[in-house]
């Protein structure tokens, strides 16, 4: 093994498991309050689901300060009877150690897909340390698909308010599956299942400097399996519910480092997606069904006030590079009452698209580019809000596969431009 | 005789013989300007093309310096700039050389004064334009900023953070030139200073209920916030 990014003690933790057969990494930074329960549902779905395989469970940590490394040490299933086991065949092994790197996410996986690799790990996911809603199975859901049906990476599917999640439901689904082919319903999910074959090859890739490193890894990883031709399925977890995020963190920021990581990938694979047309479906696993989720709190006056605000002081940046039709729709949409106010499917995907044209372009500094996408984000979320007021799951699912089939149609404004000069036409 | 020869005929005799040996200096100078003339527009051509050939405009378009020259107004395609001062600086070395040739000590000492005052000439300029380009930079920054924290103010905001880095930079050239150097620093900061003050005065008498407002939601917790999460 040449692993540069492993210490010596950890090489010798891994010398005396020699092999495993599966392996769930779970990155944490400051988790204290919630991975003992993530670790109990990993180490009992381990006891459930594969009783006589060799599983490890690692931690990669961000240098924690509130203890989260000893509670995931002195972390066990005390009673096996209350969750009507008996006993395991074999032990499960656990490995807690800091990453080393750039500080992110990506760093953190980087050292889980080392330490698979290591391992020679069959099957492997990463689920997150802040989650209140994981059970036992999804363990068996994330990895039974590698282990008996030879897929190579499994995307998650969860059960989401229908306002939720609104940065993958209006960019990064549809250009994700527009781009490059394939269905996948949670591409930033958090959680996901893969071989030790796709480890290895994640390890291959020169990335662990960039942004991917840092937060971009979710998109990176679903990409990168698609685009390397890798099998791909998706299971079906339920609910995610996780510990509350900071409510002050900056909507902003959150665009730019989700909608810059896709744009990224873009540049790293024009000749798949360039010749890619339509998509596929992607199969799913697991038993799909209703969650009960608590109401959300949508302050739409405020939301169209953002928006407006965006309108009359950012259309100079907007002008460098949207087309006129584009720039005159949106001035149309802010004098627009609230109760007609809509920004339809198809000038939304040619907007996004322009967006990853003029990033492609370098038009003007990056960050400022993806930063002003914030007000357009906040109308058209607004816009999905009024549209999705009466609507139940199911609808909202139409909504959505009606705004990717207008990506994939719409996908013709991208290639045309991509390698043209100038500014919108 | 005597006398009139010394008194007028010699120097004219001086002088005729010093224009004599002026003369020549006069012509190679005259004829070192024509020269400079002929090479700085052929020089200027032969860049302009030579830019052409390299696309160069496209290259400053995707740095961005092109947007920002259209936005103080300068609508020439930057290679065009660029081969007219390669031409001028041409030009400028012929003259000074057509000058030296003259061989006139007074001209050579404000040629001397002039060769040591250019460096702060140059950098002056230079520390122009990059803060041209860094008050464009920031207020962009700051509007985008503002608007995604939706600050009704953001266009103000936006163009008072670019004019103040820009006004920063004047003064910075300025005292680079050496003009009225504590004065132009001194006015910026009285400039600056009053700005704040007059916001600081604004947002504290006119803006004591937004305040009030805010911090009673802080404490008692907004009434109607987004819970969506976006991720």
């Amino acid at each position: 093994m040449n692993s540069v990014i492993l210490r010596e003690e950890l090489l010798s933790k891994i010398g005396e498991i020699e092999r495993a057969d599966i392996l769930v990494g779970i990155p944490s930074y400051n988790n204290a309050r919630t991975i003992a329960h993530v670790v109990r549902a990993v180490q009992t779905g381990f006891a459930k689901y594969f009783p006589d395989m060799k599983c490890v469970l690692v931690n990669s940590d961000g240098g924690s300060t509130d203890g989260t490394m000893d509670i995931v040490q002195s972390t066990t299933i005390d009673d096996l009877h209350a969750i009507l086991l008996q006993h395991r065949i074999r032990p499960v092994f656990k490995i807690t150690t800091p990453y080393h790197g750039v500080p992110g996410k990506g760093s953190a996986f980087r050292t889980i897909f080392e330490i698979a690799s290591a391992l020679d790990a069959k099957a492997c996911a990463v689920v997150d340390s802040d989650l209140r809603s994981i059970t036992p199975e999804w363990v068996e859901l994330l990895l039974k698909p590698v282990i008996d049906h030879g897929y190579d990476y499994v995307a998650p599917l969860y059960q989401r308010h229908k306002y939720d999640g609104t940065i993958t439901n209006s960019i990064v689904y549809p250009i994700t599956r527009a781009l490059y082919g394939m269905r996948v319903r949670q591409p930033i999910g958090g959680d996901f299942g893969f071989s030790g074959g796709l480890a290895k090859h994640y390890l291959t890739k020169d990335v662990w400097e960039t942004d991917v490193a840092r937060y971009g890894i979710d998109i990176w990883m679903t990409t990168t399996a698609i685009a390397d031709g890798f099998r791909i399925c998706q299971s079906f977890l339920g609910a995610k519910i996780h510990d509350a995020k900071d409510p002050g963190a900056d909507l902003s920021a959150m665009l730019h480092q989700v909608v810059g990581a896709a744009f990224n990938l873009m540049e790293t694979y024009p000749d798949i997606w360039k010749k890619t047309e339509g998509s596929a479906a992607t199969p799913v696993f697991g038993f799909t069904y209703a969650v009960g989720l608590e109401p959300v709190a949508v302050n739409l006056d405020r939301m169209l006030d953002r928006f407006r605000l965006g309108v009359k002081d950012l259309m100079d940046v907007w002008n460098l590079f949207l087309p006129k039709e584009i720039t005159a729709f949106l001035q149309h949409a802010a004098a627009a009452e609230k109760e007609q106010f809509h920004i339809p499917d198809d000038v939304w995907a040619e907007t996004i698209y322009w967006f990853a044209t003029a990033a492609h372009r370098r038009t003007l500094n990056r960050e400022h580019l993806l930063k002003s996408l914030t007000p357009l984000y906040i109308g058209r979320t607004a816009s999905f809000v009024m549209e999705a007021r009466d609507s139940d799951g199911e609808d909202v699912e139409a909504k959505i596969e009606g705004l990717c089939r207008q990506f994939e149609k719409k996908k013709t404004v991208l290639k045309e431009h991509w390698d043209t000069r100038g500014g919108a036409a | 005789m005597n006398t009139f020869e010394r008194i007028v005929v010699e120097p004219f005799d001086r002088l005729f013989e010093k224009i004599l040996q002026f003369l020549p200096n006069l012509l190679t100078s005259i004829l070192l300007l024509i020269v400079g003339i002929a090479v700085a527009g052929l020089v200027r051509t032969l860049f302009s093309r030579l830019f052409r050939a390299l696309h160069i405009d496209k290259h400053f378009e995707r740095i961005g310096l092109t947007e920002s020259l259209s936005k103080g107004g300068i609508k020439e395609a930057l290679s065009a700039i660029i081969a007219r001062g390669i031409g001028w600086i041409t030009f400028f070395v012929f003259l000074i050389m057509s000058l030296r040739a003259l061989d006139v000590p007074s001209v050579e000492q404000l040629l001397e004064r002039f060769f040591l005052y250019l460096p702060n000439i140059f950098v002056a300029a230079l520390v122009l334009l990059f803060g041209y380009m860094f008050s464009n930079f920031l207020g962009r920054a700051a509007l985008i900023a503002s608007v995604n924290a939706g600050l009704k103010v953001s266009g103000m905001l936006g163009k008072l953070v670019r004019i103040t880095v820009f006004l920063l930079a004047v003064t910075m050239s300025l005292e680079q030139l050496g003009i009225g150097s504590g004065t132009t620093m001194m006015a910026f900061a009285i400039v600056f200073g009053g700005v704040v003050l007059a916001i600081s005065l604004a947002f504290g008498l006119g803006g004591r209920d937004i305040a009030k407002e805010y911090l009673e939601k802080k404490i008692k917790g907004e009434a109607k916030v987004d819970e969506i999460e976006h991720m």
